[in-house]
């Protein structure tokens, strides 16, 4: 598989594919492994499965953008996809968007392999050259760039053989609004009753945490490279150096004692409602076993009144 | 190793020195040299035995089985006690020790056995005394009866401490040895070694009546080192305990608590809150009607020259109750909440004018009085000795400084650390079966209503 395609096009590729396609294996995967498998039986756990399908978009000139993806089954007896079903689905799909084409299929996996070029080349008779999308879908920590990889197929001469291989594409992800917005909705996993104010605060601070988190994350490995560059592990970088000494002086953006002040104050203000709200929780938890306590020991308790605790 | 071994073979050379000895001075009778044999070999195992811990659950085993026969020998035993290592040996000093002070004790064994119970408890291993908790308890509250024999409570205060620290399982367990020091502490009138233990939050329990006992003389503690606030806490704290039946700790526990509520907060309300058990209720109001609960309502007009016949009238029943300072107090605390009521309605007075609305016999006296208080930090004011006039200010804290923050901060910490105790003690309650029972027995008949997921709970 080569590094870098030349056939010049470019790669657009939409969210919604990348949820699809994770959603498809997440579901699979579930579904093989059922949840809270007894702890007696060793399980060996069961090698990720792979699923499979098509994607679908619409290509302007050099411009190929991916726009939406459906599932297929894949079929290991003929090695090949469902063809019947890809058809029916594809005449359905058109007649909703009548814009769009089979562009290529996607699968699930570390690496392109080689069974994948015969699914690849079975389906050059519907796109003479289709595009495959490859999720990763082991989650990496470290990793910051998406899992998602794309690879065309091109012809070249190995061993005085022409052979297609697989090469791999850049792309870019292009979103609308209305999809970037749904996306979000979908990728956050906000409750059912996501209008009460509760759930909605407990929801924006929870972003504002993981925010604060990665930040946090992000300037201890600062720290960590100017510390092993002062220790002399690591040799002098200036031009970082001068990034990182731009970056500190642009901090802290206001620096007077009338704003240490009003921030001190708001910060206890905040700092003391939180402690009302621990406050009336304890007398609540107290009261109630205060109730139960009475209920259960005082041999002259008001009799009858009080209905069940349910 | 060797050195014990060493040690050994030179005691068994005292020991059997010392039963010649004993069986040419006197007659001796087949009984007690049996017993002492029965000792020595005693000896011998403590100091054998006490290396590993495996060891000293064996010893510990057999110590039990010849208790009895130790206690029978209690009067003899004192010479043991040095030929074994308090350190090294504790649980065998422990139950040679526990066996000597069983009997009855004179004046003069007494202080010497209080020198050497201290230095025991000052230096004996936490490990092997925590597996004879209760052997240890017993001694030491004989240990203190001791103390209190030979009338010098201050030579008690600091082993009973450690022993306290010792006995713990941890610093929430409140153990029989708490009141027993808070008491001593008390007699011998060192208030800020008790306040030490009082800082710690207890929340395990085991007897009821040392729940009483602690709070009781921890609240005294602390009104002798005039913090109201802890001592009202404490107080409340023995009023409203379960009981069952009223019980005479908490009346007297009551008087004082009317009375620090006055001098603390100025009012004194003689209902109790719905978490006090019921006898308490209706109870403790009848004990106390006269004169305390009549003393508050005195107290609430704001006169002072009626307060003070009125303790006059009473003086004795204060006095019986041990109680008599605590009312002067009470008195003089008049004086502070008037001049406090005064901030409220001016900006400026003149000191005479707060003399004579205040009742005080002079201006000098109410400057005494102001420039107290501001040194208490109970009010805000500056005084103009040119002219005389007091200025009342407002309160200059403005609550912005990073160290208010912190004290936040480590509040809402404990109160989470405590919801989570709350909430685990209110699980535990709702799985407990008298409650269960009880609750169960009011529940209506099904209805249409019942199936509702939202619980049908009107407390009122």
């Amino acid at each position: 598989m080569a590094s870098s395609s030349s056939s010049g096009l470019t790669f657009k590729l939409h969210p919604l594919v990348m949820v699809n396609i994770s959603d498809h294996y997440t579901r699979v995967k579930s579904q093989m492994n059922p949840p809270g498998g007894d702890s007696a039986a060793v399980k060996a756990p069961a090698p990720p499965p792979r699923v499979y399908g098509c994607v679908i978009g619409v290509q302007r000139g050099r411009t190929v953008e991916i726009f939406n993806s459906f599932e297929l089954l894949y079929d290991s007896a003929t090695d090949s996809l469902d063809r019947a079903f890809l058809l029916k689905k594809q005449e359905l799909y058109k007649k909703v968007f009548p814009n769009f084409y089979v562009l290529g299929w996607y699968s699930t996996g570390s690496d392109a392999e080689e069974s994948d070029m015969h699914i690849h080349k079975a389906l050059m008779d519907i796109n003479e050259s289709p595009v495959y999308v490859l999720l990763n879908p082991a989650i990496n920590h470290a990793q910051k760039d998406l899992p998602v990889t794309i690879y065309e197929s091109e012809m070249h001469v190995i061993d005085g053989i022409p052979q297609l291989i697989f090469v791999n594409s850049s792309y870019t992800i292009e979103t609308v609004e209305a999809e970037r917005i749904s996306v979000d909705h979908v990728a956050h996993l906000k409750p059912s009753d996501g209008g009460s104010a509760a759930t909605q605060l407990a929801a924006h601070l929870t972003s504002i945490h993981s925010a604060i988190k990665m930040l946090n994350s992000r300037i201890r490995v600062l720290h960590h490279y100017l510390v092993a560059m002062q220790k002399g592990e690591i040799p002098y970088e200036n031009s970082l150096l001068r990034q990182v000494s731009s970056l500190l002086r642009r901090l802290p953006a206001i620096e007077s004692e009338k704003f240490q002040d009003d921030f001190l104050m708001e910060y206890s203000d905040t700092l003391l409602i939180t402690y009302l709200a621990m406050f009336t929780n304890c007398s609540s938890t107290m009261n109630e076993l205060v109730e139960k306590f009475n209920t259960a020991y005082d041999r002259h308790s008001r009799r009858g009144g009080r209905t069940a605790f349910i | 190793m060797e050195a014990g071994k060493r040690k050994t073979e030179e005691e068994q050379q005292t020991l059997v020195d010392r039963k010649r000895k004993a069986e040419i001075s006197e007659p001796p009778t087949t009984t007690t040299t049996v017993t002492m044999n029965a000792v020595e070999t005693l000896v011998t195992q403590i100091q054998g035995l006490s290396g590993s811990p495996n060891d000293v659950v064996a010893l510990h085993a057999h110590l039990n089985k010849v208790d009895e026969a130790l206690r029978g020998e209690s009067a003899r035993l004192l010479p043991f006690l040095d030929q074994i290592d308090p350190s090294i040996h504790s649980l065998g000093y422990l139950y040679l020790l526990d066996a000597c002070t069983s009997g009855p004790v004179s004046k003069e064994l007494a202080a010497n056995l209080v020198l050497i119970t201290s230095r025991f408890i000052t230096s004996c291993s936490t490990e092997q005394i925590r597996l004879a908790p209760e052997k240890f308890t017993g001694m030491c509250k004989r240990f203190k009866d001791q103390v209190l024999l030979i009338e010098a409570p201050m030579r008690g205060v600091a082993p009973l401490l450690v022993a306290v620290r010792k006995v713990q399982p941890s610093s929430e367990h409140l153990t029989s040895l708490h009141p027993d020091f808070l008491q001593l502490c008390l007699l011998a009138k060192c208030y800020k070694t008790g306040l030490s233990l009082l800082e710690d939050d207890i929340f395990e329990v085991t007897q009821p009546r040392d729940l009483f006992l602690y709070c009781y003389y921890g609240g005294m503690i602390c009104i002798g080192q005039k913090h109201f606030q802890k001592a009202l806490e404490l107080l409340h704290n023995v009023v409203t305990a379960p009981m069952t039946s009223i019980n005479a700790i908490a009346v007297e526990a009551y008087k004082k608590y009317a009375l620090v509520s006055l001098i603390d907060n100025g009012q004194f309300s003689p209902g109790l809150p719905k978490y006090a058990s019921s006898s308490a209720q209706r109870n403790l109001k009848n004990f106390c009607q006269q004169p305390y609960i009549e003393l508050a309502n005195t107290y609430s007009t704001g006169k002072i020259a009626e307060l003070e016949t009125f303790v006059q009238k009473h003086r004795e029943k204060f006095e019986s109750d041990n109680n008599l300072g605590l009312v002067k107090q009470v008195v003089s605390s008049m004086y502070k909440r008037n001049i406090q009521r005064l901030t409220q309605t001016y900006l400026t007075l003149s000191l005479q004018d707060i003399a004579n609305t205040v009742q005080l016999n002079s201006a000098k006296e109410a400057e005494m009085h102001v420039l107290q208080m501001i040194q208490d930090g109970e009010i805000f004011a500056t005084i103009n000795q040119k002219d005389g006039m007091v200025r009342f200010l407002e309160d200059p804290e403005q609550y912005k400084s990073s160290g208010v923050i912190e004290r936040i901060d480590s509040s809402i910490q404990r109160l989470m650390t405590l919801s989570k105790k709350l909430t685990n003690m209110d699980e535990q309650m709702s799985c407990d079966s008298l409650y269960l029972a009880k609750a169960g027995r009011e529940r209506q008949r099904f209805d249409f209503d019942d199936f509702d997921s939202v619980p049908q709970k009107f407390n009122m």
